[in-house]
């Protein structure tokens, strides 16, 4: 789970404060990857070849945003319920969500698709006698949801880190003020622990929308499949995949700073 | 008049010994690195007995080297960036039933073809929903093959790109169609039967061929073994070579 550290400067500026040109903590680098994106974006707007790989390509940003959104949706889910289950102090759901969590963080993320695409979700539909080609089963789902499952492991972690960050005086706190254990976890620890996980949550939700160029494998199209198919037939390697990285690079920059100035709103002051 | 017909005799003598070493080029026991894909049986794939390469395109290419000269280095290389990577000059050259076809000529250059293939759709042994390639085009069925193949370019031509799924390799297509995400694969035959082997209840080949390719080796636009292993490939058309080869990997062989 990679990082991207995104602080635009590293010292705060007062408010108020005269704002003045400082070589030393100027973002240099950020100009380095806008520079990184523009040369795909301006080759793609003067030549031709580009302007098709850059048309064909786009046409799977539906499909990486979704496995990227709804897996990200079932590894909140999931992942939710598997930490919880982890610090239960009953031993079968503890035992089971640490099962879980070695599980997928111990197999690569390519092997699990393959494992899940070609081997498990055919296998069980076999089992239940429903045909392989089922909508709801489609290699979009499969992939979204494998992904999904892949990542709870990584969000359930991160969860329990968070709740165990609030202290005990705070659950004592909301005890003392009569409320119950239900509702001293949704009003007095989860508040604070989603504020505490939130940089840990955004950088999972970055490496998983990267990790989505994976289910390509599955022939799923999205954008790291369709630059498969278009320099597969067009030999434009260069081209296809430079596009593709601006693409990612483009979403990954973006995102992160989005997930920064969301930080930033609700932090604590 | 005695030294003339010494002289002549001199001359005679070249070029009979000129004329014995014609017939072959000689590379003088020079590497020329192959590209293989290892994952296209039975042109070239992981023998699981001995865990080394093994099929059509090796036993040919060590035949070329065994008649040029040289020594053939196998290296594996992922498909479709061979084609790129040959006409980089990565490899000397590459062999993986590459169908020769205008667009690929842009990138690398083709030996003469070497064998011809016939496109067709394979599918499960029970199937039973159709039972020729008209069918099929017909239908709804969905299609499978190899991303940045002939192969990929024909099925979008018959059924559409929706209807067709490109995975990376034909392994991986055909376990598609095994697990029942998809209809069937469009392949070349001599691959299919390839495949049909392994599987000998689970696949057939439906009747009615698609298209037929010419198959060549592909080079580096400014390689200087195009000319030689072009002599060397007539030659084992001529003498039987060839045939015998064709009949051991694709008639013969059981994977």
């Amino acid at each position: 789970m990679t990082a991207i550290d995104t602080s635009l400067a590293t010292s705060p500026t007062p408010p108020g404060a005269k704002l003045s040109f400082d070589r030393s903590t100027f973002p240099w680098w950020l100009i380095g990857i806008l520079l990184t994106i523009l040369f795909p974006l301006y080759k793609i707007l003067t030549d031709e070849t580009w302007e098709d790989g850059y048309l064909f390509i786009k046409d799977g940003l539906t499909l990486t945003f979704t496995v990227t959104i709804g897996g990200f949706l079932v590894a909140m889910v999931v992942g939710l319920v598997v930490s919880l289950a982890r610090m239960s102090k009953r031993t079968i759901p503890r035992n089971l969500a640490m099962y879980y969590i070695e599980l997928m963080r111990g197999i690569p993320v390519l092997v699990t698709l393959f494992m899940f695409g070609l081997v498990i979700v055919p296998w069980f539909f076999d089992l239940v006698g429903v045909g392989p080609r089922s909508p709801i089963a489609t290699k979009a789902v499969r992939a979204t949801i494998a992904v999904g499952l892949i990542y709870a492991a990584y969000i359930a972690e991160v969860f329990r880190a968070g709740i165990e960050s609030v202290k005990k005086g705070q659950r004592e706190a909301g005890m003392a003020m009569g409320l119950n254990n239900r509702q001293v976890f949704r009003l007095v620890v989860w508040p604070q622990a989603i504020k505490n996980v939130m940089p840990a949550l955004g950088n999972d939700l970055i490496a998983l929308l990267k990790d989505s160029s994976l289910v390509s494998i599955l022939a799923v199209r999205e954008i790291t499949q369709m630059s498969k198919l278009w320099t597969g037939r067009s030999f434009q390697f260069f081209a296809g995949f430079m596009i593709l990285a601006a693409m990612y690079l483009t979403l990954t920059v973006s995102l992160s700073m989005l997930l920064q100035w969301y930080e930033r709103r609700i932090a604590t002051p | 008049m005695k030294r003339i017909t010494k002289i002549l005799i001199v001359a005679l003598a070249i070029a009979l010994v000129a004329a014995a070493c014609g017939g072959g080029d000689s590379l003088e026991g020079r590497e020329v690195t192959v590209g293989v894909e290892n994952l296209y049986p039975p042109f070239n794939f992981i023998d699981e007995a001995t865990g080394e390469g093994a099929g059509f395109d090796y036993d040919i290419w060590n035949e070329i080297c065994e008649r040029l000269d040289c020594t053939a280095v196998f290296v594996e290389a992922g498909w479709p960036a061979v084609i790129e990577e040959t006409g980089q000059g990565v490899y000397d050259t590459a062999a993986d039933g590459i169908s020769i076809n205008e667009k690929r000529k842009e990138v690398v250059a083709f030996s003469d073809p070497y064998m011809t293939t016939i496109q067709k759709f394979m599918v499960r042994g029970d199937e039973s929903r159709f039972t020729t390639s008209d069918e099929f085009i017909a239908g709804d069925y969905i299609l499978a093959t190899q991303v940045g193949t002939t192969n990929e370019l024909l099925g979008n031509e018959l059924v559409g790109t929706d209807r067709m799924e490109a995975y990376d390799s034909f392994p991986v297509a055909v376990q598609a169609l095994l697990s029942g995400d998809v209809d069937a694969v469009i392949i070349d035959d001599v691959a299919g039967q390839g495949y049909q082997g392994a599987n000998a209840d689970q696949l057939s080949l439906l009747e009615g061929d698609l298209q037929s390719d010419p198959l060549g080796f592909i080079y580096p636009h400014d390689s200087d073994l195009i000319e030689s292993v072009n002599k060397i490939i007539a030659d084992m058309k001529s003498d039987g070579t060839l045939e015998d080869l064709i009949k051991k990997w694709f008639i013969d062989f059981d994977a």
